[in-house]
């Protein structure tokens, strides 16, 4: 984007006569557009992203996101430590949602190792998942409404979120980057109570939402400010392979755990134990801020239901497979896409049968979705532009692994 | 549609590019060295073809992958001579996957751009232009996504080495 | 040194006017107490130098209070407790030490700013703020200067702030803060319209822009009369003061000057240590400012119940002054904790959203409340009369 500089003031060369004789000299006076570095430290862009933004007034007229301040080499780091070492890594791409990266990570190897899973790992993996997705989708919420300066909401969801933690914190001692889900299985089993303890969880957490939902969902401006805005049509969001919340947004009745299954997860929706919402226009136009924003929080009562379906079919087991402490690879290619709370989390593995893989691709779901931003961006207001950017609900650890 | 079906559709309408398919196969009993191949199936595709192959794919009713998951390459080794360039499609009518490999010489590296068919490729292919060194023919923002613009070399390649200094920051 | 003289003299006639209007109650206690030899005019600066430091005690007292006031009902909104600790009972301290912490602060002002504009700017702000108390009065016989045009001084000082914050945006040099101060000066101008003709209506019904008589007209039906009582169109007249009180505040959620999640800062991006709590103070006056204003004109002033009954038992002067003293500031504080619970409940509107609000639905509303209070006061001449 490189800045155009015009004359302030250009004299048209030809006068106008007037009736009276008179002659009319016209002139442009022409504004140039302020071009605006939104970030690397903007509130915004929730971390370090920056988008370039060219505005006339108010009005956005062009956006340029600017990658990489938090590109931490992770495909280079996998390429150089062996499988297991690799895990942790996992973790600290899309933060928010570690629980899913790691899941997303294991499967790829283990359908290389060709491994089976012990039925209880399948189980606390899901629930592990299911609530991580539920931890992300509040902080979502929560920061959305903080973008459109509605801080309270925020507070509410963390208040949930911090529970969340700290039944993560039982499980497996981390907080944020768990590293709970191993190659083969899980890395222990659920301490006493702890399985009655997310079953509380689902109970109260059911009657919060409700009061999420009426606070921000339906609240007045808040629909004034998300409705109409930021359309993506289906064939766009199709087009920029958009995944996840976004493509559901937009009209796409598309959910990787149903339609490309992996762990149990068909088998709970065959059991009617969930479903997949799909944005509907229902305040404004399919595919705008407010149908992408309510997805997510439909997802969360989803994601909920999962886990109690989860919880009713548990058994006791094993819960991790014959893996070695130094694990060696067969020899192959595997990608797997799962649906992580942003999207679908691509994780390519190639290995030639060493400690180390010799390729470990990390497709990551906001790099895909924020690519997006340059097309629906311009045309909208300052303040739109701040509600778009927060409805892609980026982790720019994620874009920039 | 399963990997079978594909391929075969494909060949009926003679896709452009299709060279073969490279699917997983269990270890040579006889030959020690032979180890055998794990994981996904791919159709390997003819790199200068690739983009009008992933056309075929997007519009054929059929097939109709309308998602571009994600577009890689793959630096095998250094003694290697191509790279391989991986596109994995989604279908979410069909709801079925493919993926889809190309080679790519190293030398002179080049391949036309995919980003006029799904403009999903426009990022990909620039982080792997960056990452591995290759030129996209025809890409409409060829800038760098995640290093730096003035970053030496490219760090996904076997042969890589790491510099010592950036601007004057040592990096040892 | 001739010259000194003078200007004494010319100020002395200056405060003598500004007195004769109503009267002023440190003046006449000097008048009354000072000793023979003071000079005469000594007496009304002295006069006018003790009311505006206790227009400034008053006024940076409150909004210290209400800074606190603030955290703890957001805190509690929020299910969380606020500050807990500075100063020891539900940390009162809090605003004290954060205000020391401001001023101990480095003094910056950026490269590329206009130093002048800059340190006028917050100056300014908080200089118009506290001037505009200057016609507040705090009890019948407790006030600064009664002017005849009270509401008038009030509204137009307290909109020379705007200017301060486009002085400030502007100096600031930077995009950001630009931004904030384009938006303050369209939300400015649109909201001073509604405000000011909404304040219209009890100022038809009350017939005077004093603010003393204004308050003595609500004395009747028992300290309840009330102009939102005595006026049907007063009422709806008062929620349109209370959303044009908003945005002439920069309160969410018409924050828009300051937008942290849009503009980083707004106006105030630039500014920090002790210039920058200058902005500060002057949002919590501002919310008491319109909240006074907002007790007087529509909620009765000082009158309640309470102040007609100790009127009727003829309790001492200093009583009733002070009943009358906690009734205005009880109503005004309302009027504040309102305003924060608006804050911390809803979302941010859009600037278009502000505009079109300000302008093609407040303003006409407003228009409409003016004419039927006016018909209406018309009306009950006609018929009573």
């Amino acid at each position: 984007m490189a800045t155009e500089h015009k004359p302030s003031i250009t004299f048209h060369p030809e006068p106008r006569n007037l009736p009276g004789g008179e002659r009319e000299y016209m002139m442009d006076v022409s504004t140039s557009d302020l071009e605006v570095n939104m970030g690397p430290q903007h509130p915004a862009t929730h971390g370090v992203m920056k988008i370039l933004i060219r505005t006339d007034g108010e009005l956005v007229t062009a956006a340029q996101p600017h990658l990489g301040f938090l590109h931490r080499c992770a495909e280079k780091i996998g390429e150089n430590v062996e499988w297991l070492q690799y895990l942790p890594y996992t973790d600290r791409y899309d933060y928010l949602a570690s629980m899913n990266n790691n899941l997303g990570y294991s499967m790829a190897v283990e359908k290389l190792l060709d491994v089976e899973i012990p039925q209880r790992a399948v189980m606390l993996r899901m629930i592990c998942v299911e609530l991580n997705r539920i931890a992300s989708a509040l902080v979502a919420f929560g920061t959305y409404g903080l973008d459109l300066g509605a801080i309270t909401p925020f507070l509410y969801a963390f208040r949930e979120r911090e529970w969340l933690l700290m039944i993560f914190e039982k499980i497996c001692g981390a907080r944020l980057t768990y590293s709970y889900l191993r190659i083969g299985g899980v890395f222990n089993d659920a301490p006493p109570g702890w399985l009655e303890e997310v079953s509380h969880f689902c109970d109260v957490f059911e009657e919060k939402w409700q009061e999420y939902y009426d606070l921000l969902m339906v609240n007045h401006i808040f629909v004034k400010r998300t409705a109409d805005i930021g359309v993506i049509t289906k064939e766009q969001a199709l087009d920029f392979g958009l995944t996840g919340p976004m493509l559901r947004g937009s009209g796409v009745d598309f959910d990787l755990r149903r339609d490309v299954p992996y762990l149990r997860y068909k088998e709970a929706y065959d059991a009617g134990a969930w479903k997949v919402p799909v944005g509907s226009g229902e305040k404004g136009t399919v595919g705008d801020c407010w149908d992408r924003i309510f997805v997510r929080v439909q997802e969360m009562m989803e994601s909920l239901s999962l886990v109690r379906w989860c919880l009713e079919n548990i058994e006791e087991g094993p819960i991790i497979g014959d893996i070695a402490k130094t694990l060696k690879v067969p020899p192959g290619e595997a990608y797997v896409g799962i649906e992580n709370p942003r999207g679908e989390l691509g994780h390519y593995a190639v290995s030639d049968g060493g400690k180390v893989a010799v390729r470990c691709r990390v497709r990551g779901p906001s790099f895909c979705n924020l690519a997006i931003l340059e097309d629906i961006m311009p045309g909208t207001l300052l303040g739109d532009a701040v509600a778009i950017i927060g409805s892609t609900d980026v982790v720019i650890g994620e874009t920039d692994r | 549609m399963d990997f079978q079906g594909i391929h075969d559709h494909l060949r009926l309408i003679n896709a452009p590019g299709l060279l073969r398919a490279d699917e997983p196969r269990a270890a040579n009993p006889e030959d020690k060295k032979d180890k055998g191949r794990g994981g996904d199936a791919y159709l390997v595709v003819e790199a200068d073809a690739l983009a009008s192959f992933l056309e075929t794919c997007r519009d054929d009713e059929r097939l109709s992958f309308e998602i571009l998951a994600d577009l890689t390459a793959v630096d095998p080794g250094k003694d290697d001579e191509d790279f391989w360039m991986i596109v994995q499609l989604l279908s979410v009518t069909l709801r079925h996957r493919l993926a889809i490999k190309a080679l790519v010489p190293k030398d002179p590296g080049q391949i036309p751009s995919s980003s006029a068919v799904y403009r999903a490729a426009q990022w990909h292919e620039r982080e792997c232009a960056e990452m591995f060194g290759i030129e996209f023919t025809g890409h409409p923002d060829p800038r760098n996504i995640l290093l730096p613009d003035d970053w030496p070399g490219s760090p996904l390649r076997k042969d890589y080495e790491f510099p010592t200094e950036y601007r004057g920051i040592s990096c040892e | 040194m001739a010259a000194l003289p003078i200007a004494l003299n010319a100020a002395q006639a200056a405060l003598e006017v500004a007195s004769s209007e109503g009267g002023n109650l440190t003046l006449d206690l000097l008048k009354q107490y000072a000793p023979e030899s003071v000079p005469a005019w000594i007496l009304p600066l002295t006069a006018a130098a003790v009311s505006v430091g206790i227009v400034v005690a008053v006024i940076a007292l409150l909004a210290l209070t209400s800074v606190w006031l603030e955290r703890k009902v957001s805190g509690h909104i929020q299910c969380r407790y606020g500050p807990m600790y500075a100063g020891g009972w539900h940390g009162w301290a809090q605003s004290i030490a954060d205000g020391i912490k401001l001023l101990m602060k480095e003094d910056m002002i950026p490269l590329g700013a206009d130093r002048a504009l800059f340190v006028i700017a917050p100056a300014l702000v908080l200089g118009a703020i506290f001037g505009a108390f200057v016609a507040m009065p705090l009890s019948p016989d407790f006030f600064f200067a009664d002017l005849h045009l009270g509401a008038f001084f009030i509204l137009g000082m307290s909109s020379l702030t705007t200017i301060g914050v486009v002085m400030a945006g502007w100096a600031s040099n930077s995009k950001w803060s630009l931004y904030g101060a384009m938006r303050e000066a369209a939300q400015v101008v649109a909201y001073e319209i509604p405000l000011g003709l909404s304040l219209m209506v009890p100022l038809i019904v009350a017939g005077t822009f004093n603010l003393l008589d204004a308050s003595a007209g609500q004395s009747d039906w028992w300290g309840m009369g009330w102009y939102i009582f005595k006026n049907p169109f007063v009422l709806p007249a008062g929620l349109l003061f209370f959303v044009s009180s908003l945005a002439e505040t920069k309160r969410a959620p018409f924050d828009l000057p300051e937008a942290e999640s849009e503009l980083v800062a707004g106006f105030l991006t630039e500014y920090s240590g002790i210039r920058w709590s200058f902005f500060f103070m002057e949002e919590y006056a501002a919310m008491y400012l319109m909240s006074l204003m907002a007790a007087v004109f529509f909620l009765g002033g000082f009158e309640s119940p309470f102040l007609h009954f100790a009127k009727a038992a003829e309790l001492p002067v200093i009583v009733c002054n002070l009943i009358a003293a906690v009734t205005l500031i009880t109503k005004s504080m309302i009027g504040v904790i309102v305003m924060m619970w608006v804050r911390w409940t809803l979302p941010r509107v859009r600037i278009d959203q502000v505009m079109t609000m300000g302008y093609k639905y407040l303003t006409p509303l407003a228009l409409l409340c003016v004419l039927g209070a006016a018909l209406w006061e018309a009306g009950k001449v006609l018929i009573f009369e």
